[in-house]
């Protein structure tokens, strides 16, 4: 036998090649929900995927809802899966795609745009009616939050925004008895507190996480918006932008609040009896609830000219896949239906449920997220414009951090990211269009 | 530190010290073709893998970056050179946070490379001293690197902790400052990443050193003293032409893996404060993987490798053999009795 | 450099520098300074295994304890009984992973390294140009590649991403080329008169000459993919299989202030390494200092 040189290579790189593009199953997941589901699920055992990003004070909740539905029934068993929402997103998109993604997923609403144009979650109209849901048991922005395109992809689960959080001895070591509604009384309690000698500064400015949001929550109450709905320019450069952060920033120069505070570090000092107010999502209320700290809860105050303030919603959906299973989706739509049925449940993760009558009961009304669901009609969410939430984790995030680190001002931070917040959306729109 | 260091670092000492290789490769008694056969047959199974996960890769990272490429869309317009001129001229909105990626690389390296070629070698010459225990100390300094970065990441990410940390609380009984940011805020962020590099990996070249020294024959420095050398001069007379076999080898090596760096700024800082430290590697592997934008990332990783063997061949001409001086260190050596 | 195989460099007693009789005062000053830099090693390791040992609110009190309070396991017991972080899955990916894609190094690379020591066959200088000229590309250039042609080929999110791709290095085989270039052709000359074949040659003399190259590179794989972070990030996604390091980065992104928990993960993570170092450390650290010397 003699190969010669130029067939072995010839042979080996067509080895390679055929390996490398073959690859099995069909590349692009597809979309289906399967047969309809009429009263329980009647097929064979069968174990779902369930994934979500609930890490803090919200996972007990979810974890126990879930063993509530396996313990339900024998047919199906759910796994869950959690993982931190900041690296969820990317790591279902490539799950899915690799051809091993999970069944059934929360997510936020914002979400939806980018995983539907990214081919990970399937429209799930048909769903809706056969678990038996409709329009009228949510309210408007929150259902119509679901769609994209046209299509429905989620099913709202919960609401869920930001709130003040207060620590009342503080409060009251400086004679204040209630919290803050609006700008002016906040400046004065925040510099009431300074006086009356608290060991640390009474209100801490984070640079990461939650600052964006809170940022958001300002912009809107100063009149202006982050994004156009088309998705096609980035506005939160506005003036209405450049009043919010650099209200944030002055928290600093005010010394309410310390500089460079590490990131969670405002909300564990909050834990740790330190901080008299803190903002941050309502999901910690359980995280709260297991110390012994005196703790209130409100709506943020109105520090711009109209009440507003960030809110997003956890939505249910179905994941595509490479190779739908029937009886999968028929037990993902059993779990939905049962995750929607008993979402009053979900109020004790400190969400608020999405369901209306959920919000009536009198276990929800002696909850401490009760005071903020007042502000529901206040509540504003980003519009639903695709990779919206990459742009934003790559420019305005950056903006904001900056801003409040003192590395650069406000104005001139906004204006830069938001130029390269506009380049990236366009070229957003292009990509997803075609 | 990894593989990859070794593996590049080998390769420029390949280059270098082939010429050295006596070129003595034996005729095989067996017929040329039975060669054939059999070189083929041997070389098979790795070319398998070398084809399908180097050379392939290669060919189709260079595709994947003249288009417009994210494998979650069904399309991926081609887009010629867009993704390289969109980089270099600013004008693509990667632009900016490559070029940070990369200044973030250029000041990780320049901070930490120098010292983790020096310190080692004091650390090296101490431990070439006579004393007994050398292995054990030996070991000890080189224990942290058979950790891995996630390891040493999570660990120091906790004792550098502002309010938490170790390290602050025995700063402030010391009298220093008790809150300094260590990973939270510049330059701060960068003294811990490299302070952290260096602990981590010391050992290793410490190691290398140590070997390099062993193998200089100690009559060398009894000539030198006896021709009245001070520490001074027995150290760039003796010592350090001593040392050029390694040199090289541990130059590139430690460049390679600091301009890598990966491990570190992910788990300590998130890339922090905003994005200060989000090192090239880094901000490709986001960029590529974590956004889908693979065509501006594989754009972005050859543009990165253009500047990588720029530095390489840097090094490499720095402690390139020239010849007449060497030949006279290894006769030198050789008529000592010392081991080449 | 030297061909010399078998050398050891522990064996030289002497030192470069000879000492006079005021070293004993210098002597003791290199001891302090040589203990110095160990606890400086050392004592951070020690805090770590100490602070897996408390509770959540001492490890993160602001004061910091080396000798636990309230000495106790439930953060052991938390990680290995949580379901999102199996933390002994993890351990046995690792294991697997790094046994696995040791093995296949060593088979590939000797064959080929043999091959190109000692076999003449056409086309020889052009592999090896091409091989070696590989060793200059720079990991990161096949990242984005490799990631998408594992995913097509089905192996995301299982053991064989993070085994084979990372076999196909160069490293191993100019490795150990270099060290049978190194051996006496006459052993092989004699073979072949014997009427030896390629293989049994191989096999049966070649091999067992090489033990200590193939020891050396066998530590320097497993530990190299053992401690692989980058890519195991990115091409494992579900927590069962995920390998230790990225589970270690789960376990700090879902557990940011539990120190407790991360640093029992890292003892778990670090414990066997530590172990396989301490029971081979002659290997490991001289084998680095070969490598150093012949690279």
């Amino acid at each position: 036998m003699d190969l010669t040189r130029r067939g072995f290579l010839a042979l080996t790189a067509a080895a390679g090649a055929g390996a490398a593009l073959g690859g099995c199953g069909s590349a692009t997941p597809v979309a289906s929900t399967g047969p309809v589901l009429s009263g329980a699920y009647t097929g064979p055992p069968v174990t779902i995927q369930y994934w979500n990003g609930f890490t803090g004070g919200d996972g007990p909740a979810m974890r126990q809802l879930v063993d509530d539905f396996n313990a339900s029934q024998d047919l199906i068993t759910v796994r869950m899966n959690v993982v931190q929402w900041a690296q969820y997103y990317q790591r279902v998109i490539a799950a899915v795609h690799a051809g091993k993604g999970p069944d059934v997923g929360a997510m936020h609403v914002e979400q939806l745009a980018t995983q539907a144009a990214r081919q990970t979650i399937t429209p799930i109209e048909e769903v809706v009616t056969e678990i038996g849901l409709d329009e009228t048991q949510y309210p408007a922005d929150v259902w119509e939050a679901g769609m994209y395109n046209g299509s429905r992809y989620g099913i709202p689960f919960d609401v869920h925004s930001l709130g003040s959080y207060a620590n009342n001895a503080l409060l009251e070591r400086a004679g204040i008895t209630a919290q803050a509604t609006t700008g002016d009384e906040l400046e004065e309690q925040l510099a009431a507190m300074v006086e009356a000698g608290l060991e640390a500064p009474p209100f801490w400015m984070p640079n990461r996480w939650p600052s964006h949001l809170m940022f958001l929550s300002l912009l809107w109450q100063f009149g202006g918006e982050p994004y156009a709905e088309d998705g096609s320019a980035a506005t939160f450069d506005s003036d209405a932008g450049v009043q919010a952060l650099t209200w944030m920033a002055s928290q600093v120069d005010k010394g309410f609040s310390p500089p460079n505070v590490a990131p969670d570090s405002q909300y564990t000092a909050f834990k740790n009896n330190e901080v008299a107010y803190t903002w941050d999502g309502i999901w910690q209320i359980n995280d709260l609830q297991a110390t012994e700290l005196d703790w209130s809860l409100a709506p943020v105050p109105t520090i711009g000219t109209e009440p507003a303030v960030w809110a997003n919603s956890h939505q249910l959906v179905m994941f595509k896949s490479r190779q739908p299973d029937d009886n999968k989706l028929m037990a993902g739509k059993a779990f939905v239906q049962f995750l929607t049925e008993n979402s009053a449940a979900w109020a004790a993760a400190g969400m608020i449920p999405a369901r209306s009558d959920a919000r009536e009961t009198p276990e929800f009304r002696d909850s401490p997220q009760a005071a903020v669901a007042e502000a529901i009609p206040s509540m504003r969410f980003l519009p639903t414009v695709a990779a919206v939430g990459e742009v934003q984790a790559q420019t305005l995030e950056t903006a904001v951090g900056e801003a409040i680190l003192g590395i650069a001002d406000p104005a001139a931070a906004l204006a830069e990211q938001a130029e390269r917040a506009t380049a990236l959306m366009v070229g957003n729109l292009r990509k997803f269009e075609r | 530190m990894s593989e990859t260091g070794l593996r590049t670092a080998t390769g420029a000492g390949a280059a270098a010290g082939d010429a050295d290789q006596v070129k003595a490769e034996p005729r095989a008694p067996s017929t040329a073709g039975n060669n054939n056969r059999d070189g083929w047959l041997f070389m098979a199974p790795y070319l398998v893998l070398f084809g399908v996960f180097v050379i392939l890769p290669t060919l189709f990272g260079l595709w994947i970056s003249l288009h417009d490429y994210d494998y979650t869309l069904a399309e991926k317009p081609f887009v010629g050179l867009d993704n390289f001129t969109g980089l270099l001229s600013g004008d693509s909105p990667f632009a900016t946070p490559f070029w940070d990626g990369m200044q973030a690389t250029a000041i990780f390296t320049l901070g930490s490379v120098p010292l983790l070629l020096v310190l080692p070698l004091l650390v090296a010459m101490a431990m070439n001293l006579k004393f007994r225990g050398r292995n054990f100390f030996r070991a000890m300094y080189f224990a942290p690197y058979v950790l891995g970065v996630a390891v040493i990441a999570v660990l120091w990410r906790y004792l550098l902790d502002t309010n938490i940390g170790l390290v602050n609380h025995y700063l402030d009984l010391v009298g220093l400052s008790a809150v300094t940011p260590w990973l939270t805020q510049l330059p701060w962020a960068w003294i811990s990443l490299i302070g952290v590099t260096i602990w981590w990996t010391l050992g290793f070249n410490t190691v290398i050193y140590l070997a390099a020294l062993q193998d200089i024959s100690p009559e060398l420095y009894e000539a030198a003293k006896m021709d009245g050398a001070t520490a001074m001069q027995r150290f760039t007379n003796v010592t350090l032409p001593g040392l050029r076999p390694v040199l090289l080898f541990v130059t590139s090596v430690t460049i390679i893996a600091s301009v890598n760096m990966f491990g570190q700024a992910y788990l300590m800082t998130q890339g922090g404060p905003g994005q200060e430290t989000r090192t090239a590697i880094y901000q490709i592997a986001e960029t590529g993987l974590t956004s889908f934008n693979s065509g501006v990332a594989s754009a972005m990783s050859l543009i990165f490798s253009v500047f990588l063997s720029a530095v390489s061949l840097a090094v490499f001409f720095l402690f390139r053999e020239r010849t007449p001086n060497r030949s006279k260190q290894t006769a030198l050596t050789n008529q000592k009795g010392g081991a080449a | 450099m030297s061909s010399t195989v078998t050398r050891t460099s522990t064996t030289r007693t002497s030192g470069a520098q000879a000492t006079t009789s005021r070293g004993s005062s210098r002597r003791g000053l290199l001891y302090v300074l040589l203990v110095v830099l160990t606890l400086l090693f050392i004592s951070p390791l020690i805090y770590m295994l100490s602070t897996s040992f408390k509770t959540t609110a001492d490890a993160a009190a602001t004061t910091p304890q080396w000798i636990p309070s309230d000495p106790t396991g439930q953060a052991y017991d938390a990680i290995l009984n949580t379901d999102g972080t199996p933390v002994v899955r993890w351990f046995l990916n690792s294991l697997a992973a790094a046994t696995l894609q040791t093995l296949l190094i060593l088979v590939t690379a000797a064959m080929a390294g043999y091959a190109l020591a000692r076999i003449d066959f056409r086309g020889k200088k052009i592999v090896f140009a091409v091989i070696i000229a590989t060793l200059f590309i720079p990991p990161v250039i096949l990242l984005i590649p490799n990631y998408l042609i594992v995913g097509r080929l089905g192996w995301l999110d299982s053991l064989l991403a993070v085994v084979v791709p990372g076999a196909a290095g160069a490293f191993g085989v100019f490795f150990l080329r270099q060290f049978f270039l190194g051996l006496p052709v006459e052993l092989e000359e004699a073979a072949a008169i014997d009427g030896a074949t390629r293989w049994r040659t191989f096999l049966k003399i070649i091999l067992p000459l090489s033990r200590p190259a193939l020891v050396t590179l066998a530590l320097l794989s497993f530990l190299t993919n053992w401690n692989d972070f980058l890519w195991p990030v990115y091409v494992l996604f579900s927590p069962e299989n995920q390998t230790l390091p990225a589970g270690l980065s789960t376990l700090q992104n879902a557990n940011a202030v539990r120190y407790d928990l991360l640093m029992a993960g890292a003892v778990i993570a670090s414990a066997p390494v530590l172990l396989l170092y301490l029971a081979a450390q002659r290997y490991v650290v001289e084998g680095v200092g070969r490598a150093g010397l012949k690279g």
